[in-house]
């Protein structure tokens, strides 16, 4: 943080007489106060915008993009790629410029000229920058403080960079010079340019690419060990079972167990992040699942799997989320109206616990305490939740199927008991609607994110957040819990992903490469890769160990929702507003990857997505919102049907 | 709203200044300056772009690629804008759109509603409880052929497939080319042939859609009329038929031909009501399989016999059928490169040309004619009205009588009677000329007058739109007080076999029972219904309004001489007569129930 902007924060905080907060930065950056009454007044956060300033004749501002223009196209191909990534972010801040000294006819033409010209994943932004043609609108525009509050990146090879150096000190253009060198941040590289298809691979993010070195932290991607009491509860489970089953599954298990318990060198030790406590139930549950876990299907392009589609009638275009909980017995349904409905997909039906009065009578000794708390009168398949009061957007289920937390349109975010099937707590923060929320794979804390730009970290017995991750500059559409609870995924309209660290709060990784706001996050079984969608209509491979893509996958027409790994990893599911279920080869992508890693310095790019498509579902009418593969490999989809209309 | 936005997505929309003016007259603000519209339009146009942007976020996260009233209200909400309250109802809105005076407006209508309607109103039904439905999207990666599952291959790509040029041409080039330049290219030659023959061998059914198919022609022809109207459903609303079409159009095309020779007149109706069933199911694109069912429906309309007995069978029925397979066919497929109706319209004219066939096969190109419209009646039938009315006389009025050419002269009279009349009426001026009538269309002339006369007098049928007006107006022309030649019954002529061949020249005697009884069923047209014999239906068109009652009449043609074993019925479509009798026809009629469907009150 530099002296102008701690100045600039000191300046806000007398100004809304926050005396305490003032006192303590002050002390904390060692700021005396003569430093602060030498700044004049008008040092406000508005103060930024002077940056604008500029005395420069509004006609000449034509001639020097044009002259700019003329000298990347004839420079040598292999750097005129490089080179073009600056003209967008010059096109946009001499635009700003023109606008901000008034000169408003003189932007309207400028803008009119050369908008053609831009790549096509920037048109979005030029339509929103088209709006603003007079300097009063430029304050509070969001857009517009990204544009002045972050330097645009760009990566470029030292050759390319000196080649642009020299010829703008040559040719004295200095609207030009000051432009990039006061908002632009040219990340210089020693190698070989890159192509054109590599740039486009990773271009797109509002703010330009990540820096190179935003993704050197190591990150610890690999799987927590698995705790040892599975052992005594799988004996006991599987004591039920005929006799000449559980050997086998011993001999199984116990290979598994000890190919888990060597250490993985990529995974957090479990004392990082401090985890829950394993409740019995938990326990259970993992034996569960482990035992159903045998039962698997292995996936393969040659062995499919079944998918099971639940169509939502009648829902009148109101559904806005549904979300399966793990083992696939409960779903719930997030809707427009503010309402939350929970079904259940087994025969087992949705019951309540008993009332306090009933519960001191049952007997807290008994095997079966866990079934007789409940009350059988009050089972049915469906149970409704009120309270919110603004469209569900997003809700997640604990692992224990115990809880649920649910967030809206209304900023707040509710958690509630699937035993009493009421709300228990409402957590506050956000203040903006909440886009996304997850619980980690553990349980006890969840993670959430909305339009105000950051997602948060919560523990379930805290009202407030643990964690703020702030960065993105525009709304935070999808969030996602890594598989081993110590990182957090998120993808937002400034079309990055970030990988954060639940430990300290840090940026580990940013990515770009999308082109459009990103809506479906999903990690890897495995942990490593991560697989991004949204209203590009392009499925992104991610790898966490370096930050790199791996692969494109085109086919899908329109905005994807939802993203599903199999389990084991081997196919990616993905559905959203084209109707269509899409299968994905993941393990023959990962093979292909592992054998020309070597050979491509940057990466792929000949990886033809379509080699990895394996097969494609229609659906009548009925977008695809969620996906989830079971257990064993059966993979449910939900949709509301639209009908014709 | 969603349509601004979609405006502004294309061209640069804006609030103008005369538009914040006339906003500003509508609060009191009277002389707005122009340079204070023009800050506020800019202004405005600002924020309301803003506004909708944002509202975008909440369409999307809505999970929505409709932008609705409420992201609005959201994206208000969240600039701390109060929400503009009572834009919630509909869920679609619609814009209309006027122009005038060089300025294009947008509104949206708003009626005036009584406060006292609304109070008194009944409450609106409960919308349906929302539902969760299961089905297999797939099966081990297979997408099973379930009606909740789009069909397996859509419309579209059928559609795609049967136009595209890569599939035709991949047939068609390695032949061309080894014509052309036989040396040179005989190697590539030869590896598009391999190419082609991979193609066309990959045309396998699994072993259920071979029992399926097998069930279905089965019960198509079988005697079982139960069966066979589920086979007929199943034929016209099943998705995925698809691959199963080449079979099904072999199947009807290798009946046909089979079945004409043997004038087999019941399997010809069984096997045009499946192609009914196809061109009915809208999940089939027919088009690579029509060079196969055009000439079997052609065959059925004017091939010279269809049945054992043309004098007894009621062969017109099927014509009449076929015919409307075939209208329905030309209206479906034909195109610029296919021409189909042009090559159909041929088929029928080449048919009426020849002075030498069978009047039966005039009849089914005149009604295959009537079918096609307006413009193809006035083109091709009007001019052939006098030759055929000779024709018509000399059989008619001739000495040489015969009386099963006797009944296809008359059948060939009430279509021409049925078809012309609402051309003429449309293509004349109004007073009719009674001479003009006799010299322009010769014997036929003075029929013709007095139907275009009365087709004049009531306009109400006139009007009675539809969207064909061949078959909305043509109104009865037959009917019972109408002077009609005697039909001669008595038959003492020994029945001669007839072949398969021909038979029908003049003077060839059909053959005929003591026992007869006849069912002319004329102006039999889709949408019609008979509700007043239990068990005579006639053929219609599911979705076609019915325009009028069909009525029967009963007409002993010769009461004294032999009333019990003379019947004739007529099914015409007197929808102004109204002593109506209606007889219950019986057993000899065999056919009458083929033409049945569901949708019928029987």
């Amino acid at each position: 943080m530099d002296k102008q902007t701690l100045l600039a924060v000191l300046q806000v905080l007398k100004k809304y007489n926050l005396k305490d907060t003032e006192l303590l930065l002050k002390k904390e950056a060692h700021v005396t106060e003569d430093e602060v009454k030498a700044e004049p007044s008008a040092s406000g956060v508005t103060d930024v915008l002077a940056a604008y300033k500029s005395e420069g004749d509004p006609r000449r501002y034509e001639s020097f993009y044009s002259s700019l223009k003329n000298f990347i196209e004839k420079s040598l191909d292999i750097h005129k790629c490089e080179l073009s990534m600056v003209l967008y972010p010059v096109f946009v801040h001499m635009y700003l410029e023109l606008v901000y000294n008034h000169h408003e006819q003189q932007a309207i033409q400028f803008f009119y000229k050369f908008s053609a010209d831009q790549e096509w994943y920037y048109q979005e932004d030029l339509v929103q920058l088209a709006t603003v043609t007079k300097a009063e609108h430029m304050a509070g525009n969001q857009l517009l403080d990204n544009f002045k509050g972050s330097k645009f990146t760009i990566r470029m090879s030292r050759d390319s960079y000196n080649h642009l150096k020299r010829h703008l000190l040559e040719q004295k253009l200095n609207i030009l010079l000051t432009i990039i060198q006061d908002h632009l941040f040219i990340d210089v590289f020693d190698g070989v340019p890159r192509t054109k298809q590599q740039i486009d691979a990773t271009a797109g993010g509002m703010c330009g690419e990540a820096r190179r070195e935003a993704n050197k932290t190591k990150v610890l991607y690999g799987l927590l060990k698995e705790p040892e009491i599975n052992i005594t509860v799988e004996d006991e489970d599987e004591g039920q079972e005929t006799d000449d089953k559980p050997k086998k599954k011993k001999a199984k298990k116990d290979s598994q167990l000890n190919k888990k318990q060597k250490h993985d060198p990529n995974a957090p030790q479990l004392t990082r992040i401090p985890l829950p406590e394993m409740t019995d139930q938990m326990k259970l549950e993992k034996a569960r699942a482990f035992k159903e876990g045998l039962r698997r299907i292995n996936l393969s392009a040659e062995t499919l799997p079944s998918i099971c589609f639940y169509t939502l009638l009648n829902s009148y275009h109101g559904v806005t989320s549904v979300d399966f909980c793990e083992d696939s017995s409960l779903m719930a349904a997030g809707f427009a109206d503010s309402q939350i409905r929970v079904w259940t997909m087994t025969p087992n039906k949705l019951r309540a616990i008993k009332t306090s009065d009933d519960l001191n009578i049952i007997d807290k000794e008994a095997d079966d305490v866990y079934e007789r708390l409940m009350d059988d009168r009050t089972s049915v398949d469906c149970r409704l939740l009120c309270g919110h009061s603004g469209a569900v957007y997003a809700t997640s289920f604990t692992p224990d199927r115990t809880q649920m937390v649910s967030c809206s349109e209304d900023g707040t975010i509710r958690l509630w008991s699937l035993l009493t099937w009421s709300n228990l707590v409402c957590y506050k923060g956000h203040n903006f609607p909440v886009w996304d929320v997850h619980f980690s794979p553990l349980g006890h804390y969840f993670v959430s994110c909305g339009h105000d730009r950051t997602a948060r970290v919560w523990s379930t017995d805290h009202f407030q957040p643990l964690r703020i991750f702030s960065g993105h500059v525009a709304d935070v559409d999808t969030v996602q819990f890594h598989p081993n609870c110590n990182y957090i995924a998120t993808g937002s309209s400034d079309r990055t992903v970030c990988l954060w660290d639940l430990l300290n709060g840090n940026c580990v990784r940013v990515m770009t490469g999308h082109k459009a706001p990103i809506y479906s996050l999903i990690f890897s079984p495995c942990g490593r890769y991560l697989a991004s969608a949204g209203a590009d209509k392009n499925v992104l491979i991610w790898d966490l160990a370096n930050g790199d893509l791996i692969s494109q996958l085109k086919g899908h027409k329109d905005t994807i929702f939802s993203l599903c790994f199999s389990r084991g990893g081997a196919l990616l599911a993905s559905g959203g507003l084209d109707n269509i279920v899409r299968l994905w080869n993941f393990s023959k992508l990962l093979e292909d990857h592992e054998n020309e890693s070597t050979v491509f310095v940057f990466f792929f790019y000949r990886n033809e997505s379509s080699a990895y498509e394996i097969m494609s579902y229609p659906t009548k009418s009925t977008p695809i919102l969620s996906l989830h593969f079971t257990r064993r490999n059966l993979l449910l989809a939900t949709g509301p049907f639209k009908g014709n209309s | 709203m969603a349509d601004k936005e979609k405006k502004e997505g294309k061209v640069d929309g804006c609030v103008t200044s005369e538009c914040l003016k006339v906003m500003a007259e509508s609060i009191g603000i009277g002389n707005l300056p122009d340079g204070a519209s023009d800050c506020l339009s800019s202004d405005a146009t600002y924020r309301i772009k803003q506004i909708i942007q944002e509202a975008q976020k909440f369409m999307m996260h809505g999970k929505r690629r409709k932008l609705i009233p409420t992201d609005i209200d959201n994206a208000l909400r969240l600039k701390n804008i109060e929400p503009l309250y009572g834009f919630h109802a509909s869920e679609y809105t619609p814009f209309r759109h006027a122009s005038g005076g060089g300025r294009e407006v947008f509104f949206q209508e708003e009626k005036e509603l009584e406060l006292a309607d609304i109070i008194n109103a009944p409450l609106p039904k409960i919308p349906l409880d929302i539902t969760i439905k299961a089905h297999w999207l797939s099966i081990e990666g297979q997408q099973p052929a379930v009606p909740e599952n789009p069909p397996a291959v859509s419309l579209d790509a059928q559609k795609l497939e049967a136009l595209d040029p890569n599939v035709k041409a991949s047939i068609l080039k390695p032949k061309a080319k080894a014509n052309l330049n036989p040396v040179k290219t005989k190697h590539k030659v030869k590896i598009q042939e391999k190419v082609k023959i991979k193609e066309v061998t990959t045309h396998e059914m699994s072993v259920e859609q071979q029992l399926y198919y097998k069930e279905i022609t089965e019960s198509c022809v079988g005697s079982d009329e139960n069966r066979r109207s589920e086979a007929l459903q199943s034929l016209a609303t099943d998705p995925g038929l698809h691959q199963m079409l080449p079979r099904f159009s072999t199947f009807i095309a290798e009946g046909v031909k089979v079945n004409v020779v043997q004038n087999n007149l019941a399997l010809l109706i069984y096997l045009m009501r499946m192609v009914k069933s196809l061109l009915d199911n809208p999940t089939l694109y027919l088009e690579k399989y029509l060079h196969e069912l055009v000439p079997a429906i052609a065959t059925c309309i004017i091939s010279k016999q269809l049945c054992l007995r043309p004098e007894v069978d009621n062969h017109w029925a099927l014509r009449d059928f076929a015919s409307r397979q075939m209208a329905q066919v030309c209206k479906q497929f034909s195109s610029s490169t296919n021409s189909m109706q042009s090559r159909v319209t041929k088929i029928f004219t080449t048919s009426l040309q020849d002075e030498k066939a069978a009047l039966a096969s005039h009849y089914g190109a005149l009604t295959g004619l009537g079918e096609l419209g307006t413009e193809v009646i006035k083109a091709f039938i009007l001019p052939y009205v006098k030759p055929e009315g000779e024709r018509l006389r000399y059989i008619l009025e001739g000495v040489l009588i015969n009386n099963a050419d006797r009944i296809s002269a008359d059948h060939v009279k009430q279509t021409l009677l049925k078809v012309v009349p609402p051309i003429l009426k449309i293509t004349r001026d109004s007073p009719d000329d009674l001479e003009e009538y006799k010299q322009e269309f010769g014997y036929l002339g003075p029929t013709l007058h007095q139907a275009v006369v009365k087709l004049r007098q009531s306009p109400s049928s006139a009007t009675s739109s539809a969207s064909n007006p061949v078959m909305s107006v043509f109104r009865p022309s037959l009917s019972i007080s109408q002077p009609r030649p005697q039909f001669v019954l008595q038959q003492s002529t020994p029945s001669r076999p007839s072949t398969p061949i021909r038979i029908s020249t003049p003077g060839t005697a059909g053959s005929s029972g003591p026992q007869q009884k006849f069912v002319i069923v004329s102006g039999a047209r889709p949408g019609t219904t008979s509700g007043a014999t239990p068990g005579t239906v006639f053929p219609s068109t599911p979705g076609t309004p019915s325009a009028g009652p069909t009525l029967l009449k009963v007409v002993s043609s010769n009461p004294g001489s032999n009333p019990s074993s003379q019947k004739i019925v007529m099914v015409s479509m007197a929808s102004t007569s109204d002593n109506t009798t209606s007889s219950n026809t019986d057993s000899g009629i065999g056919i009458r129930s083929i033409f049945s469907s569901e949708n019928k009150p029987s």
